[in-house]
């Protein structure tokens, strides 16, 4: 298991916010029925000494920490502030932010993510569903029981076909170690590479499944980077160049990026990259 | 969204960059005095595609002919786009063309600056043949101004004059935004003069907003009709309509559409809560595409609603067929109301899929 367990206590920000206070409910719930700590706190400006979902709403991140120990944030701050939250993460000392907000400016990403840099924060996301480890953990929105503990470890760039490959996963009788979404955005916090190192130092996995999308060479440089071995998928080998395929990040740009070039170069360093979303376990299992 | 080249070229100016003298005309009548340009004027057709200069779309003519030569521009179209507008420019006489830019490295996170003295319209070759030919030097983004170390090492010892260039290039690329801000040819003229021949500005489209940039001016009616729903939609021309949740997802069964040799009509990701509602819409928007023979809807999730899910499908109640693979809340209650209604429903998006292209046989 890796970046949260059940010691990992959340302060939610954006807490008042729908979203917010939907998934502070959820989380806790999955936090009680494993025995974690869960949401400890929110955090929306001017609305501190309410309640969200039944954890106590502080003004600041700072003013939360003065009445809770927390290790990381989960943030739902709408996109023009999402940047900020995630830099007041990082200077009040959390070791992890995960920005779930959707459509951050991608400069104000990049601003953030140095400066979290700086302050040694790591950063999931932004655009991202978060991470769950199963039976332990869950810091964001992915739904929890499609998944099961065990070794696997899956990195991936998408949020819904994420729970598809870990609900194909545990239907077929293999369980995860720790699921990260680590985002739909060009920039994010955290790529393969970086996930692929944390998961490589956790002895509890024992293979990753992949799973990238058009867009970059992240997918590439992350293979590379690892001795685990490695089930990909690639999803949008149908798309067409020059069009954002619902992602900011999904897009084949300049000739570069595209699904087909990336199963190539995954191939050719030894990667077993699947067709289909449902050869994921078969494959996943000749490598456990 | 990309700018059009004179609303780079204005993007340019506004930072200090020298760009030609020129104006943007939407007919001939808009010509006006050209005597301020001398004997030779340049026009160029100010359209969303790349490759106009081969199809016809830059017209170098003595300023006499200039009545002429834009009437015909204004008649002709390049790869399917109309001319609207057409950018009259002084004729450059050029020494030497550079390449600069600013774009977004993925892989360190931040802004990396590219310089070559190998501009031009060689450049992508130049990319890939000699890439150590062009300098890339990543620039920390707590930083609001290049440091002068940084330009001096892009342009070496070209003339002085390109360096307040190089610094206004990023500074603009900040200023606006811009997921790629680029200058190719960045021109030294016979006279000594450095300017901006060309101007490719992309802005990200999460910051059209403060941007005060009106999104998407060239929508088809379907396009546009998506944008109103929040849907993220993408128009391909194939036979089977595609609803998903989630960009992946909906990816993924394209991508397993054409695994079994169909063609998809679109990408639509209806996004995060797909209500009753949502779905009528999304599943109506499809039917409403010609050549659309099947829809399938492919929707997963923990608090996706499924039975919600069959009351949108059933509410479009659209002449195609449609086949649905859903998972979720309610899923036993979605199926039973579909099942009445004579749709479809399928507990996998491969059978979902299948299902469709069985049907072709």
């Amino acid at each position: 298991m890796i970046l949260a367990d059940k010691k990992t206590g959340v302060i939610v920000t954006g807490a008042t916010g729908r979203q917010g206070l939907f998934h502070i409910r959820l989380m806790n719930e999955y936090a009680a029925e494993v025995g974690g700590i869960g949401v400890v706190a929110g955090v929306t400006p001017g609305k501190g000494g309410q309640d969200a979902a039944g954890v106590p709403v502080y003004d600041s991140i700072r003013a939360a920490l003065k009445e809770h120990d927390a290790d990381a944030s989960v943030i739902f701050v709408p996109s023009g502030a999402a940047g900020d939250s995630i830099m007041e993460s990082a200077a009040n000392g959390l070791s992890l932010a995960v920005a779930i907000t959707e459509h951050i400016p991608v400069h104000d990403t990049m601003k953030a993510l140095a400066f979290a840099r700086l302050c040694g924060t790591t950063v999931i996301g932004p655009n991202c569903p978060g991470l769950l480890s199963p039976g332990a953990a869950k810091l964001g929105i992915m739904p929890p029981h499609l998944a099961t503990p065990g070794p696997v470890g899956v990195i991936s760039r998408s949020g819904t076909l994420t729970y598809e490959i870990v609900d194909e996963l545990t239907k077929a009788g293999i369980g995860q170690s720790t699921v990260v979404g680590i985002g739909g955005d060009p920039v994010i916090g955290s790529t393969f590479t970086d996930v692929l190192a944390r998961f490589e130092r956790d002895p509890a996995t024992k293979a990753v499944v992949l799973v990238g999308e058009v867009g970059g060479a992240l997918e590439q440089e992350g293979a590379a980077s690892t001795s685990l071995p490695v089930v990909a998928y690639v999803a949008g080998v149908s798309a067409p160049p020059d069009k954002r395929m619902g992602h900011a990040g999904a897009i084949v740009e300049g000739g570069e990026g595209d699904a087909r070039s990336k199963i190539r170069a995954l191939e050719a360093m030894g990667v077993t990259v699947a067709s289909r979303p449902s050869e994921i376990p078969a494959l996943v299992r000749t490598l456990l | 969204m990309k700018l059009r080249e004179y609303e780079g070229k204005r993007v340019f100016a506004e930072a200090g960059i020298p760009v030609p003298m020129g104006r943007v005309i939407r007919s001939v009548e808009e010509l006006g005095d050209l005597s301020a340009f001398g004997d030779e004027v340049v026009l160029k057709a100010q359209v969303d595609v790349g490759g106009r200069g081969k199809a016809g779309g830059v017209v170098i003519c003595p300023t006499s002919e200039a009545r002429d030569r834009a009437a015909a521009l204004f008649g002709i179209t390049i790869k399917g786009l109309a001319v609207t507008e057409v950018l009259v420019e002084e004729r450059l006489r050029i020494e030497h063309e550079y390449y600069c830019a600013v774009m977004i490295d993925r892989s360190t996170r931040q802004p990396v600056v590219l310089f070559t003295e190998a501009g031009g319209v060689e450049i992508e070759e130049t990319a890939r043949t000699d890439p150590d030919r062009i300098r890339r030097i990543g620039v920390l983004p707590l930083l609001t101004e290049l440091p002068p170390f940084t330009v001096r090492d892009l342009i070496g010892r070209e003339p002085k004059a390109l360096g307040p260039v190089v610094s206004a290039l990023y500074r603009a690329f900040l200023a606006k935004d811009a997921l790629l801000a680029e200058i190719n040819p960045l021109v030294l003229l016979e006279d000594g003069r450095v300017l901006a021949a060309d101007a490719k500005v992309i802005v990200d489209d999460n910051a059209l907003a403060r941007q005060g940039i009106q999104r998407n001016r060239d929508l088809t009616e379907r396009e546009a009709e998506a944008e109103r729903h929040g849907f993220s939609y993408v128009e391909l021309d194939g036979e089977i309509g595609v609803v998903g949740n989630g960009a992946g997802l909906t990816m993924a069964t394209l991508d397993l559409i054409e695994h079994y040799d169909l063609r998809a009509a679109n990408f639509l990701d209806v996004g995060g809560g797909a209500d009753r509602e949502r779905v009528a819409h999304a599943v109506r928007l499809l039917a409403s595409s010609p050549g659309v023979r099947v829809i399938i809807v492919n929707l997963l999730g923990g608090i996706t609603r499924c039975d919600e899910v069959a009351r949108g499908i059933i509410d479009a109640g659209v002449a195609q067929r449609v086949i649905v693979r859903m998972a979720g809340t309610n899923e036993a209650e979605g199926r039973a109301l579909l099942m009445e209604h004579g749709y479809e429903m399928y507990d996998s998006m491969d059978r979902a899929v299948a299902a469709a292209a069985e049907a072709r046989r």
